[in-house]
Order: structure tokens, then C-alpha cells, then sequence
């Protein structure tokens, strides 16, 4: 029992060196993280396949607390995607923020990243209040660490900043949350307290600041800009990992805390609105990496419809859909993961060959780039939840369960149906804006001079990105290995107390297994019978036209145009437009961008209006103190006549 | 033994009977017209040339402008294999089907998009639009069809899904699984399969550049696709659960020979729709499919 | 009662209640109002034993809202020679969603009215609602003077459809004297979409605002 405990704290320790190791010997910090990532992953492996789980209180005082750390089904699923993901990263970050090129940041990248794993890990494993609120704030400034490696560009700056602004105001909400429910608990020790009706209402503060972290639909302001604006390797953990941890946060205390009534309706219909949205937004998007976070908002709306589903089931006699749903949910944590830190790797590569994010400068990458094409293509499936990868086993799930409800014809089905058709919508959008981002950074002709002259990424950044497609096609091929697992953590989420359920995953995981043998196959058919009939190469179909030009080819903003029209009245798309006019026409310009609907018409402008307001106020504070007599004895006026008003009867 | 006979007659059915389904449709459209037109088997005669002949590939495009219509192609196939026929039964059948059903499709629409972008031409980027814009609300009203069948039979799998009789929400449905029909086959009124015109096309625009082998796995493709579409469309209005196999063979076998026959009268009487009303049409797909469901589930309160 | 054969034509009449949002050709549109009154006038002799005030109803409502007043709208329409596109404030597609949304809203709601036990299982209450609904949507969002005529007809349809509840109890009076007020509407209306026809060069109720002064 006790070696799991030992692996993890020699996990953390090893982490910690590394944060020690990181600034000076970049080799040695990369085995320490690889080491503690991988004794993580073991440690939470056997105790997803054991099922064991494994508890440890301390005498050791931390805050006047003792530590309390706890490994179970849940936590270990966390622990394995915080630990893969950060040791994919670790290795990638050698090659593309190497010490040759970025001499002043990559050794502070380095420290930062393994203290952001660690951090990530201690999150997922204490069960103390008040040292998950001290392991939570350290990954949040790690975060703004990492984010802003490049704090000398204005926009980075900007991002950093938004990112910690809302990141505390979540904390906020958890400092009130873990606060009270010490207050009303009677100590800060974490554990199943499902008894106690009159915590109830404290989900919603949970909600609210772990909402705020995982990027849920009006709280994802900071999403966008940060993980556009940070180094890929640290967008990919940020995407692929640290929003999870609001979602570990949101189903962690679900599970824990009696739910109000309420709680599955409002969970599921925000994430059906951040799934739809989200991938709206990021159908809209012209720079890559911002197409890549909105659809962060859209797979987390994904895993809340999910998650929102169970807690629906929790409350109609814990029907056994909700037990699909779940486990939907959390393999779609897994695999977003896989396939975001994938794209986002990805997108660095085609970032560090050509220097820029918007799509419309690239284009025909897929000549100098093949590797990153093929692999972005592969995750571009996956997260478009395309048979046979890892995103439609997942998504099949959460329908399952989904359908199961609207089927079982209980009032939960008035909120699964447009969930459904929602997460339906969702996923021809994905696939849509999957189509576009690829087309345009991969496929045609180049349509700028640094796309045209790009190189294929090194080994270091490749083997990470190899590795992670690998786990896309593995957890899609064979998802009847990791069912146990999700198993687990589900019953931890509700202990025991959904009935089992028979999913037919074996029958699912040979299904993809030989339709991914078919097609290569017929694939391999076709090019054979196309090599033996005679292949030319010649011009594209131009339709007679004398002078085609790389500009004319469709570009992110045509392509995504049509279907994020009909998303307008939310995506409020702002455009410059300088017609052709005249025998000698001056030049003509057409830019489009779409703004942070919530951040920019919502919320800055409300903040403008309390900045007007509070600029006003602060005119009575002026520095003459004669004028601060006259307010004491104008507040003293006033209290003595308010005293008299209320002794008169 | 039983199994592999029961696959090859089922591979046959779908492989060979597919390419009959445009033929009727173009002889329907030229007897409506007063024309001869061409013969019914004209499809197999045209994909018979284009399997013998070369390619002429885009000197920009990689080699999986020619391997992804193949792997359209067996998804496309695989889809098939999960659709019941009648009496047959589905070729391989487990809980939850139906909806990988759906995202087979969805990767054939994926595959033919990339496929039709790795040229570069800006008409294969208009047809490309269209076709995955589109796509998001026939999806919506794909989903809504796909719940209000197994409301009406809880269950998730397409054998017993399109069993049983449908009540009142047949017709809705049939309206709405037909404009759905329309839409995601690329024909009239959403686009016209015999334009000549490529701003105005989707689905020919986009395989403009294919030649060869891949065009006749696209072609083939497509008519089985849209095979796929009408029997769907049979099986779940009409009560097939309640008949006879013999009579329920039959009965799907006119069933399909009308709705195709019904395709090709609306391409006669229709003309295309402007791009702009497109939405409108699909949404009212979406309804339809919605009050059925809404029919369905109200029918099983009550 | 037949109820099935009644829902039926309710659910019929909500069918057309979205055909009317979701068209953008005026011809259309007064072709599924004056379907709906061919439709709402059948239902009275479903629903009583045919006697000859109900039949006298029923062919009042069908002459009336079925033919006469669609023959008018059509006369006016001709004799104005509007442009016959729609040109709609709210889009086709929002209309559409907003009418099949309030429709299914209405359907989710009715159960929670206090009505009789008799008229619990009947659409009447619902399709009533919903047809009250997509009156005033077509009255908010669409601006030519005939097609707010056709929101104000599907409106009174929704009134006439309430009426229906109370067949048994209410003397026909009622309901003659709102089909009186509404022929008399229309006369009225013909002739001023003449003179702002004559006025305006169009039939833009947007432009009416010009009149302020």
C-alpha cells in the first residue's frame, strides 16, 4: 500500500529538482522531469489498474494543518495526463525554445515547467483545503510565469496579465468556497461529505472558480489571448493540462459535496453552450493558436455536457446512463490532451519554421513540413471526434449516455436532447474548422516567402508529437484497455452507486482497428492502381484562367466565412474595407477580425464604466485637510441626525 | 460459412445496386423533359472507363489527393455495412452504432474536403465551404432524426431502431430525412449535379481535379451514399418490424426505387436554390426532424 | 370529441404557422394564412355535433378567413403591384427558430395552465398560443403593410383557436364579431395600403415614420 505514496513523493522530489537542475544543465533537468513524470504516471497506473487507493495523513504541519494527500481513481486520472503531458512538453521545449535561441528565457522555462507539473500534481493529490488553495495559487503563477517567457512583446505582457487577473478572480471564488465550507465542515480536511445537505449551495462558488480556469463559456475571457500568446510547448500544457485541473476542481467536489438541484441543468446547458460557441468562435479565427484555444472552450463544453449528464443521472436514482456520460467525460479529458498538445506542438512547429500565426501567410507546408502536416492532419481527426481516433470513442460515450437519458423519457431528457444536438452541431463545426486550419496552414501553394522557405522541425520536437499521435491512435483502437480505468474513477465520483453498465467498447475497438486496416489498405490499393495507370503531374484547374496566383486560393477568413456568419449576432465581426474603385485604383484592403466578444463588448466596457465612476469619486479625495474636517463633521452631522430621526417616534 | 455468404450477398447489394440510383434519377429527369437520356447503367459504364485510365495529379498536391477518396470510400462502404436492409439485417450490429454511423460520414465528408483543398483552386475552396458549412445543420437535423428513432424504440442501434411503426411523426420525419437526403447528396435544390458552372456548384466543384481510379471511387462513393440516404429513409418511416420478410424485402425495395424516383421528379420541377435560402431549408430539415421527436416523445408519455 | 383528428389539424395549423415565418414571398404567405382559416373552420364541426349554427360557423370561418379575406389581401396586392419578396426586420432563419422555439415552449407550458380536465390532452391550448405568437413575430419582423395585415389575421387565428375552448359555453356572437371587426379591418386596410401606395411609392411601413410632423 504504502509503495504508491513512496512513487509520488518521489515524483514531486524528482520535480523538484528539476526546478533546481532546470536553469543550468538543461539534459539533467530533462531526465529529472522525465523520471518524476514517468514515476507519477507509474504510481497513479497502479492505482487506476489495482484500484487501491491510497491515503496518507501526516504529523507534519503545514499552516497548522496536517498533510493530507490522497490518490485515487480520479486523481489518478489527472495525474497521468499532467505527468504525460508535461513530459512531452519538457522534451519538445529542448528543441523549440532551445537555449540558442532564446538565451534569456529557456533556462527560466525550464524551472517554471517542472514547478508548474509538480504544482499540477500536488493540486490532483492533496486533500487539505487550505494546502490545495497553496498548491492551486502556485500553479497559477507558474502559469504567468511560463506564459509570459516572452514578456518583452507588449501583447504577451497583456496576456499575462489577463490571465492572472481572472485566475485570481477565480481564486477568489475558492478562497470564499474552501473557506467556508471549513467554516461550516468544521476543519479544512477534504473528503466525501455528502451527508450535510446545507452545503448544497457551496457548489456554485466551486463552479464558478473552477469554472473560471477551465475556460467554461462566459468565464473563458482570458483563454484565447493567453495560450495565443505563449510559447506552444506552454500553450500545450496550459490547454491540454491546466485547464483540467478546473474540471478535476468541478467533478472532484461534485462528486463530494451534496449537489443543489439545480446543478446538473446549469452544468450541462453551459457546457452544451460552450461546446457550440467555443468551436464557433474557433471556426472564426484567423491566427492558428487562437483557433486552437477557442477549441479548448469547445472540448471542455464537451466534458461538462458530460459531466452535467451524471450529475442529471445522480438525481433521477442514479440511472445507469449517467455512468457513460461520466466516463465519456473523463476519457475526453485524456484524450483532449492528447490531441490539443498534439495540434499545439504542431502549431509551434509550423510557428518556429515560419515566424507567424496567421493562417492566410501560410500554406503548401505540407511540401517542406510532411511530419507536421501528417501529424497535425491526425490530430485534426481526432479532435474533430472522427472515427477511427481516440476523439469518437469518448464523444460516442457521452452520446450513449446522453441518448440513454432521452430515451429513459424522465425529465433530465428535456435537457439531453438539445445537449445532444448541440454536441451534434458541435462536431460538424469542428470538423469544419479542422478542414479550414489544415487546409489553410498545409495544404496548396504557399502564398508568402516564409512559408515557402520553411523547414521540417528537429527529433526534439518531433518524437514528443510522434508519441502523443501514437496515444490518439492507441486510445482510439483499443479504448477497452482504459475502460477499467475510467471504471474506477467513476466509482469514485459516486461510489459504487451507479449501476453497471455493458458498453460495447470491444466490439467499438475492433471496429476502428479494421476500419484503420481497411483504409490503409484501400489507400495503399488506390495509389498502387493510380501508379500502374500512368500518373502526370500537372497544373491545378484554373478554369482557363491565364495568371493564377497563390492569393487566389481560399483563405481562413473565406473559408470559415459562411458558417460563422450564422454565428454573428454573437461573434460580432468587425471589418475594414477599402473597395476597388476607379480606371487606377489605389490599393484595396479588406481585414476582418473577430473580437473577444465577452472580454471586449461585455466586460471592458463595464470596466471602462466603474473606472469612470470610480475616477469620479475619487475627486473628494484631494489633499486639503481642511475639506477632510468638513467630511468628518459632515459624516458626524449625519450619523447624529440619523440617531435623532429614529428616536422620534 | 453462413456469415461470409451473408457478407458477399450484402457487399454485392450495396456495390452493385448503388451506381443504378443516379441512373433512374437522370432517366426520370429526361423522361419528365421528353428526352431519351442516357441509359440507366451509365454510371457503371463511366466508372468502368475512369478505373482503366491515368491520373492527372495537381502539381501542388501530396499523395493524399489520390489515397483519401479511397478512404472515403471505405468509410462510406463501412457505413453501409451498419445499415440494415429489411429482412437481411445489418452487417454488423452492437449498441450504439447508429452513431458511428453518423461519423463515418462525417470522415468521408472530412477526407473528400482535405482532398479537395490539397489542389489549392479556389473553386475547390467554394464547393469545400459549402459543403462542411452545410453540413453543421443537415447534423443538427441527422441527430434530431437519429433521437426521435430511438425515442421511439429505445434503443441506440439501427436494427431495432427502424423496426418499429412510427405513428404520427412519420411524415414529419420523412420530410425532414428527405430535404436531409437532398442536402447532404448534392442535389437539387442545393446544388445541381449537371451544371457547368463552378461558382455555383458544392460536391462537383469539389472533386473538380480528381481523374482516374479516385474519381471512380468518389463517383462510387456518392451513389452509395446517397443509397444509404434512401434506404435509410424507408426503413425508418415504414413499419418494417410488422412485415413478412419476403413483403418487407419488397416493400424496401419499392420504397427506395420511390424516393429515387421522387429525387429525380424534384430536380425536374425544382430548379436550384440561391446559396442564401440554403439555410433557411436545412433549418426547416432541423424542425421537422424536431416535432417528429417532440411527436415521439410526447406518444410515449401519453 | 374526436381528439385525434382535432390535434391533427392543430398540429396542421402550427405546421403552417412556420411555413408563414419562414417564407419570404408574400403570395406564399397569404396562401398558408388562408390555409389556416380553411383548417381552423373545420375544427368546429369536429368537435360539436354538427348542428346548423356550428355549420354556419364553419362556413362563416372558411368563407371568410379561407377565401374572402386572402381574395382581398391577393386584390390588394395586385392592384398595388408590390414588389412580392418579403423584406424581413427579423431573418427568415431567426423567425423560424424563434416560432418553433415558442411553439415548443407553448407545448412545455400548457400542462402547468389550469384548464379542464377535458382540454388537458388537446393541442388546443399550445397551438393556440403558438399561433398567437408567430402573429406577433410577423408583426414585429416584417415590414410591408399586407404582410402585417397576414401577422394581424394569424393573430385573430390564435384568439379564434382560445374561442374554441369555450364553444360549448360562449354564444357564436363572439366569435362573428371579431370576424366582422377584422373584414372591416381589411376593407380599411385595402384602401389605405392604396393611398399609401399613392403616397409613398411603396409599401414600407418603416417609412410611415416620416409622418411625424
Amino acid at each position: 500500500m504504502m509503495y504508491e505514496g513512496v512513487v509520488v513523493g518521489v515524483a514531486v522530489l524528482l520535480l523538484g529538482l528539476a526546478v533546481v537542475a532546470g536553469p543550468w544543465w538543461p539534459r539533467v533537468w530533462l531526465g529529472l522531469t522525465l523520471a518524476g513524470a514517468a514515476a507519477a504516471v507509474g504510481a497513479a497506473v497502479v492505482v487506476l489498474v489495482t484500484g487501491n487507493e491510497w491515503e496518507w495523513r501526516s504529523g507534519f504541519l503545514i499552516g497548522g494543518e496536517g498533510l493530507h494527500v490522497r490518490l485515487d481513481g480520479l486523481s489518478g486520472l489527472f495525474v497521468v495526463l499532467a505527468a504525460g503531458v508535461g513530459a512531452a512538453g519538457a522534451v519538445y521545449s529542448l528543441g523549440y525554445w532551445a537555449e540558442r535561441q532564446y538565451p534569456a528565457s529557456a533556462a527560466r522555462s525550464r524551472t517554471w515547467w517542472s514547478g508548474m507539473v509538480a504544482s499540477m500534481l500536488l493540486v490532483v493529490t492533496l486533500s487539505n483545503g487550505l494546502h490545495f488553495l497553496i498548491a492551486w495559487e502556485a500553479f497559477a503563477v507558474c502559469g504567468y510565469f511560463l506564459i509570459t517567457l516572452e514578456g518583452e512583446k507588449p501583447a504577451v505582457r497583456a496576456a499575462g496579465w489577463l490571465y492572472l487577473a481572472a485566475s485570481h478572480a477565480g481564486t477568489v471564488c475558492l478562497f470564499a468556497f474552501f473557506g467556508l465550507l471549513a467554516a461550516k465542515s468544521g476543519g479544512w480536511e477534504l473528503g466525501p461529505m455528502r451527508g450535510d445537505a446545507s452545503l448544497a449551495p457551496m457548489f456554485w462558488l466551486a463552479l464558478a472558480g473552477f469554472g473560471m480556469k477551465a475556460g467554461l463559456f462566459p468565464l473563458h475571457i482570458w483563454l484565447p489571448s493567453a495560450h495565443a500568446n505563449a510559447p506552444s510547448h506552454v500553450s500545450a500544457l496550459m490547454s491540454g493540462v491546466a485547464i483540467k485541473m478546473g474540471v478535476y476542481g468541478i467533478v472532484r467536489f461534485s462528486g463530494w459535496l451534496p449537489l443543489p438541484a439545480a446543478a446538473g441543468w446549469v452544468v450541462i446547458g453551459l457546457g452544451a453552450v460552450s461546446a457550440l460557441l467555443g468551436i464557433a468562435f474557433a471556426l472564426a479565427q484567423n491566427d492558428f493558436k487562437r483557433l486552437l484555444a477557442y477549441c479548448s472552450v469547445e472540448n471542455v463544453g464537451i466534458i461538462m455536457i458530460g459531466v452535467g449528464a451524471s450529475m442529471l443521472a445522480r438525481g433521477h436514482g442514479d440511472a445507469p446512463w449517467g455512468r457513460l456520460a461520466l466516463a465519456g467525460a473523463l476519457l475526453h479529458v485524456w484524450n483532449h490532451g492528447a490531441f490539443k498538445a498534439l495540434l499545439f506542438f504542431g502549431a509551434g512547429s509550423v510557428l518556429h519554421a515560419t515566424g507567424t500565426r496567421e493562417m492566410s501567410r501560410l500554406g503548401g507546408l505540407w511540401q517542406r513540413m510532411p511530419w507536421t502536416a501528417g501529424l497535425f492532419a491526425l490530430g485534426a481527426v481526432a479532435v474533430a471526434g472522427l472515427p477511427p481516433l481516440n476523439g469518437f470513442v469518448s464523444e460516442w460515450l457521452i452520446y450513449l449516455g446522453l441518448i440513454d437519458a432521452v430515451a429513459g423519457k424522465q425529465a433530465s431528457a428535456l435537457a439531453a436532447m438539445p445537449a445532444a444536438i448541440f454536441l451534434a452541431m458541435a462536431g460538424a463545426l469542428a470538423l469544419a474548422t479542422f478542414a479550414k486550419a489544415g487546409a489553410t496552414m498545409f495544404l496548396g501553394a504557399a502564398r508568402t516567402k516564409p512559408a515557402a522557405q520553411a523547414h521540417e522541425c528537429g527529433n526534439w520536437m518531433l518524437v514528443p508529437m510522434v508519441t502523443l499521435a501514437g496515444i490518439c491512435l492507441g486510445l482510439g483502437l483499443a479504448p477497452v484497455l482504459v475502460w477499467p480505468a475510467l471504471e474506477r474513477a467513476a466509482d469514485v465520483w459516486h461510489a459504487g452507486c451507479f449501476a453497471s453498465v455493458v458498453v460495447p467498447l470491444v466490439t467499438l475497438g475492433w471496429v476502428q482497428l479494421g476500419l484503420a486496416g481497411l483504409m490503409a489498405t484501400a489507400g495503399t490499393m488506390l495509389w498502387r492502381k493510380v501508379r500502374a495507370n500512368n500518373l502526370r503531374r500537372g497544373p491545378t484547374w484554373d478554369c482557363g484562367y491565364a495568371a493564377p496566383s497563390a492569393r487566389m486560393q481560399y483563405t481562413s477568413g473565406s473559408f470559415g466565412g459562411l458558417a460563422a456568419a450564422w454565428f454573428g449576432w454573437i461573434l460580432r465581426p468587425q471589418r475594414m474595407l477599402r473597395r476597388v474603385r476607379g480606371h487606377f485604383p489605389a490599393e484595396a484592403i479588406r481585414l476582418d477580425r473577430v473580437p473577444e466578444t465577452m472580454l471586449e463588448l461585455v466586460i471592458q466596457p463595464l470596466a471602462e464604466r466603474v473606472m469612470q465612476l470610480s475616477t469620479a469619486v475619487r475627486r473628494l479625495q484631494h489633499g486639503h485637510l481642511s475639506v477632510y474636517i468638513l467630511y468628518v463633521v459632515a459624516a458626524l452631522a449625519a450619523l447624529t441626525g440619523l440617531v435623532l430621526l429614529e428616536n422620534v417616534p | 460459412m453462413n456469415s461470409i455468404l451473408d457478407l458477399i450477398l450484402r457487399l454485392d447489394c450495396w456495390l452493385l445496386l448503388a451506381p443504378l440510383l443516379p441512373g433512374i434519377i437522370n432517366k426520370v429527369k429526361a423522361w419528365v423533359a421528353g428526352r431519351r437520356g442516357p441509359p440507366v447503367l451509365q454510371l457503371y459504364y463511366d466508372l468502368a472507363r475512369l478505373w482503366k485510365k491515368g491520373v492527372v495529379m495537381s502539381t501542388l498536391a501530396s499523395p493524399a489527393f489520390v489515397i483519401l477518396p479511397a478512404v472515403t470510400w471505405v468509410a462510406l462502404l463501412s457505413a453501409a455495412m451498419l445499415m440494415p436492409l429489411g429482412p437481411l439485417g445489418a452487417g454488423l450490429t452492437f449498441r450504439g452504432d447508429a452513431l458511428l454511423w453518423l461519423y463515418l460520414l462525417a470522415l468521408g465528408r472530412f477526407c473528400t474536403a482535405w482532398a479537395a483543398m490539397e489542389t489549392g483552386s479556389a473553386f475547390e475552396g467554394m464547393g469545400t465551404v459549402r459543403e462542411v458549412s452545410y453540413a453543421v445543420l443537415a447534423e443538427a437535423a441527422l441527430i434530431a432524426a437519429v433521437l426521435t428513432l430511438s425515442v421511439q424504440s429505445g434503443s441506440i442501434s439501427w436494427v431495432t431502431m427502424l423496426g418499429p411503426p412510427m405513428g404520427a411523426g412519420a411524415a414529419l420525419l420523412a420530410a425532414g430525412l428527405f430535404i436531409v437526403l437532398l442536402s447532404e447528396n448534392c442535389r437539387v435544390p442545393f446544388d445541381d449535379p449537371n451544371t457547368h458552372l463552378e461558382l455555383t456548384m458544392i460536391h462537383e466543384a469539389m472533386v473538380l481535379d480528381h481523374s482516374g481510379p479516385p474519381l471512380a471511387a468518389i463517383l462510387h462513393g456518392a451513389s452509395m451514399k446517397l443509397l444509404l440516404f434512401t434506404v435509410l429513409l424507408v426503413q425508418a418511416v415504414l413499419p418494417m418490424s410488422q412485415l413478412k420478410p419476403l413483403a418487407a424485402g419488397a416493400v424496401l425495395a419499392c420504397g427506395v426505387l420511390g424516393v429515387t424516383v421522387a429525387v429525380g421528379l424534384v430536380e425536374s420541377l425544382l430548379a436550384r436554390f440561391a446559396f442564401r435560402r440554403v439555410p433557411l431549408l436545412l433549418t426547416t430539415a432541423f424542425l421537422l426532424c424536431l416535432f417528429a421527436l417532440l411527436v415521439a416523445w410526447k406518444g410515449g408519455l401519453a | 370529441m374526436n381528439h385525434a383528428h382535432l390535434n391533427l389539424l392543430i398540429g396542421l395549423a402550427m405546421g403552417l404557422n412556420l411555413l408563414a415565418l419562414g417564407t419570404s414571398r408574400l403570395p406564399l404567405l397569404i396562401r398558408a394564412m388562408s390555409a389556416q382559416g380553411v383548417i381552423l373552420g373545420v375544427m368546429p364541426t369536429l368537435m360539436e355535433r354538427p348542428d346548423w349554427r356550428v355549420l354556419l360557423v364553419a362556413a362563416a370561418t372558411i368563407g371568410g378567413k379561407g377565401l374572402f379575406i386572402p381574395g382581398m389581401l391577393r386584390r390588394a396586392m395586385r392592384t398595388v403591384q408590390i414588389d412580392r419578396e418579403l423584406e424581413p426586420l427579423i431573418g427568415f432563419v431567426p423567425s423560424i427558430l424563434l416560432g418553433a422555439g415558442g411553439t415548443i415552449a407553448a407545448l412545455a407550458l400548457t400542462p402547468m395552465l389550469p384548464l379542464l380536465p377535458e382540454h388537458a390532452n388537446s393541442l388546443l391550448v399550445p397551438g393556440a398560443l403558438a399561433t398567437v405568437l408567430t402573429g406577433l413575430i410577423l408583426l414585429i419582423g416584417r415590414t410591408k403593410a399586407i404582410s402585417q395585415a397576414c401577422g394581424y389575421l394569424i393573430l385573430e387565428n390564435g384568439i379564434y383557436l382560445f374561442g374554441l375552448l369555450l364553444i360549448q359555453a360562449m354564444p357564436l356572437m363572439v366569435e362573428a364579431g371579431v370576424l366582422l371587426d377584422l373584414t372591416v379591418g381589411v376593407f380599411i386596410l385595402g384602401i389605405i395600403v392604396d393611398r399609401i401606395q399613392r403616397a409613398f411609392d411603396s409599401l414600407d411601413t418603416r417609412k410611415l415614420t416620416a409622418l411625424h410632423e
